[in-house]
């Protein structure tokens, strides 16, 4: 017996690196080290640190040291009118872009899903999409030449059917409604490929189930489409929402915000006080007030996405 | 209406025919289930029916109007598919009373029909329940409440029990069987095809059966004909659990066969033994103690099935084949019997496919 004890190998530094990673926890902890580092480093700390900015007073201009302020950025932020009115036209912004993309998005996935068997479907398709894999810089210089008064083909098109040249984005009228133009120019293929996901996420026999019961086209998409793509379909909005609220670089491009402040979201309100006039607490503040906006939205989207699941569990038996 | 007519039809994807050029009727008011082993062309067929599957070739003709190019939502048909095909956001009623909206059944038919089909059905329970709270079994139960309220000419089942549980399944087609004979009385027989692969289910279901194999229908009888006199040895073999024995003949004297399990030769179909094949059914098999008549044989393995019955694996002659024997009597392996088999129950085949046993044949025998 003593001889068996004394000639029993201690396990190896191998055999206790297996046994450990065997066990349940260590192998995904482990695995889930990058990801948490990536994530700690570029997303938790630049926000805790825009969060403690936000509370001080600190200018990049005037030479001082930040000065702790509490609320009092978030208080300026929330008497200063000319956020309120450059939030009023992101929101008006938002709502009309996402709004007519996901109409005109819908009703285009659902002729391109119904023409399956047309030919040149394919080049059709990829030239739908091409605007949305454009950088918005890029779009916007090219969309700037097309509205140009004067050389833009735009309003050589205009003059050629005898109507007077416009000054698109120089016109305070028009302005708003140009970059509008663009922007879902630019994200309503975002919305048809969001439709086609949603119709190829919908079985084939509850379709042909529909054909079969003789159902409208409108309760077609009202009991099939709709239930099965909507999960999709809001993904499509939700994703398009946030994005369009952080609408900067297109419009910026454009019109600088103008004429006047006409085009002036919100993020190239935040943009220019932050890296023109250098106000650094103030935009830090503002930037934390569009966070919970953002959050806002999400919450919105997962509680009307889990409303029918609760409604569906509430049923009495 | 006078039935489904199939004239020439035949349905391929590339180089494969999933059915091949096929002629078939279905009579009116009749229960026909297509049965055949998985990738036979049955669903094929059906689909082909149910206007959601254009023919390569051929008619299809409902009542003698050709229905060939018509869409799904033109002919006059039902269908309950594989998975049961709710409208998930409407409760149970209202999936029944759907499908009579868009038909444009008036106000008080419409009532009287679902209260039919609930009824038949057994959904009273869960009528205003959401299909979310239903079982899978109840909700296929619904799907068939659906299309049979609609009273079209044809009802088309595609494999309805393959996905739910046994007792679900057995509720499901006792239903069925109610539905067929209560309203038959208040709604117009309707036109019944079930596809299936499930022979038990054929069997208890079907006016008549047609068993379809490689995209064609290889006999169609009703299951009584099917049972006892397949046309091919394939219907031996596929229908039954087990399938039926089959025994190859070796000359005896001019003009004569003999089988293993018979204990005299027959008179040779034609006066040629080549490629003769006896087919009898387990369950036909009589085994007794050795001695007691019949052939010798001896039993190889026994086993147990359901309902305590034994399935006997027999060595008579150079051949093997199986009976299935009730519970009381028992054979263990290794033990010498006596094997019966009677004229009556016997199947002559010639290279697969049947021959008729003229009176000269059974009495030689």
């Amino acid at each position: 017996m003593e001889t068996a004890t004394a000639t029993r190998a201690p396990p190896s530094w191998a055999t206790r690196l297996a046994a450990l990673l065997q066990r349940r926890s260590v192998l995904p902890t482990l695995l889930l080290i990058p990801v948490l580092v990536f994530f700690i480093i570029w997303n938790t700390m630049p926000t805790l640190w825009l969060l403690g900015l936000s509370f001080y007073r600190f200018s990049l201009t005037s030479g001082r040291p930040p000065r702790f302020t509490g609320f009092g950025n978030f208080q300026s932020i929330l008497q200063d009118s000319e956020v309120w009115l450059a939030l009023s036209r992101t929101f008006l912004f938002v709502f009309s872009a996402v709004g007519i993309e996901t109409v005109l998005g819908l009703l285009l996935g659902l002729l391109f899903w119904g023409s399956q068997r047309l030919p040149g479907r394919r080049v059709a398709l990829t030239m739908l999409f091409t605007p949305m894999v454009l950088t918005p810089v890029a779009a916007g210089t090219f969309w700037r030449l097309i509205y140009d008064p004067t050389f833009g083909v735009l309003n050589a098109a205009l003059r050629g059917i005898g109507l007077p040249s416009v000054n698109f984005l120089g016109n305070a009228r028009t302005a708003f409604g140009a970059v509008l133009a663009v922007d879902v120019w630019m994200w309503t293929p975002f919305m048809v490929l969001m439709t086609l996901a949603a119709l190829a996420s919908v079985p084939k026999a509850e379709l042909e189930a529909a054909e079969i019961d003789r159902l409208s086209w409108l309760q077609r998409l009202r009991l099939v489409i709709l239930h099965h793509g909507k999960f999709i379909l809001l993904l499509g909005i939700l994703l398009r929402t946030i994005d369009a609220f952080k609408t900067m670089d297109l419009i910026y491009d454009m019109t600088f915000g103008g004429p006047g402040s006409t085009t002036e979201l919100v993020a190239i309100m935040l943009y220019r006080r932050a890296f023109e006039v250098f106000a650094m607490g103030w935009s830090s503040a503002l930037a934390v007030i569009l966070l919970l906006i953002s959050i806002a939205f999400t919450a919105t989207f997962i509680f009307v996405l889990h409303a029918r699941e609760r409604r569906s569990q509430d049923v009495p038996t | 209406m006078s039935g489904i007519v199939l004239q020439g039809i035949r349905r391929s994807f590339g180089n494969t025919h999933a059915v091949k050029e096929t002629d078939f009727t279905f009579p009116d008011g009749s229960v026909t289930c297509l049965l055949g082993p998985s990738g036979c062309g049955k669903t094929t067929l059906m689909r082909m029916i149910a206007g959601l599957e254009r023919p390569s070739a051929g008619r299809i003709l409902f009542d003698g109007c050709d229905v060939t190019a018509w869409p799904a939502r033109r002919r006059d048909v039902a269908m309950v598919f594989q998975y049961p095909v709710m409208y998930r956001t409407l409760t149970v009623e209202q999936n029944i009373a759907l499908a009579l909206d868009n038909a444009r059944v008036p106000r008080t038919e419409r009532r009287t029909r679902i209260e039919a089909v609930i009824d038949v059905m057994q959904l009273g329970d869960c009528r205003r329940l959401g299909i979310d709270a239903l079982d899978i079994g109840t909700r296929q139960r619904v799907a068939v409440a659906r299309a049979i309220a609609r009273d079209c000419a044809v009802i088309l089942f595609d494999e309805p029990t393959t996905n739910i549980e046994m007792h679900a399944k057995l509720q499901l087609i006792r239903a069925f069987k109610q539905y067929r004979s209560r309203l038959r009385e208040t709604i117009t027989p309707q036109t019944v095809i079930y596809v299936t692969h499930d022979q038990t289910e054929a069997m208890t279901l079907a006016d008549r059966i047609a068993l379809m194999r490689d995209g064609a229908i290889a006999q169609c009888a009703d299951p009584r004909t099917l049972y006892d006199r397949p046309d091919s040895e394939f219907g031996g073999w596929f229908i039954g659990n087990p399938g039926m024995n089959f025994l190859a003949g070796r000359a005896d004297a001019p003009g004569r066969v003999a089988f293993d399990c018979l204990p005299v030769s027959l008179a040779a179909p034609g006066g040629e033994i080549d490629g003769l094949r006896l087919g009898v059914r387990p369950e036909r098999v009589i085994v007794g103690p050795a001695g007691c008549g019949g052939v010798p044989g001896r039993v190889l393995r026994r086993t147990l099935t359901v309902g305590g019955q034994a399935l006997l694996l027999l060595e008579v002659g150079q051949s093997t084949m199986r009976a299935r024997m009730s519970a009381g009597t028992i054979f263990d392996p290794g033990e010498a019997v006596s094997v019966h088999c009677s004229p009556d129950h016997i199947v002559l085949f010639r290279n697969g496919s049947r021959l008729s046993m003229s009176s000269e044949t059974i009495e030689a025998a």
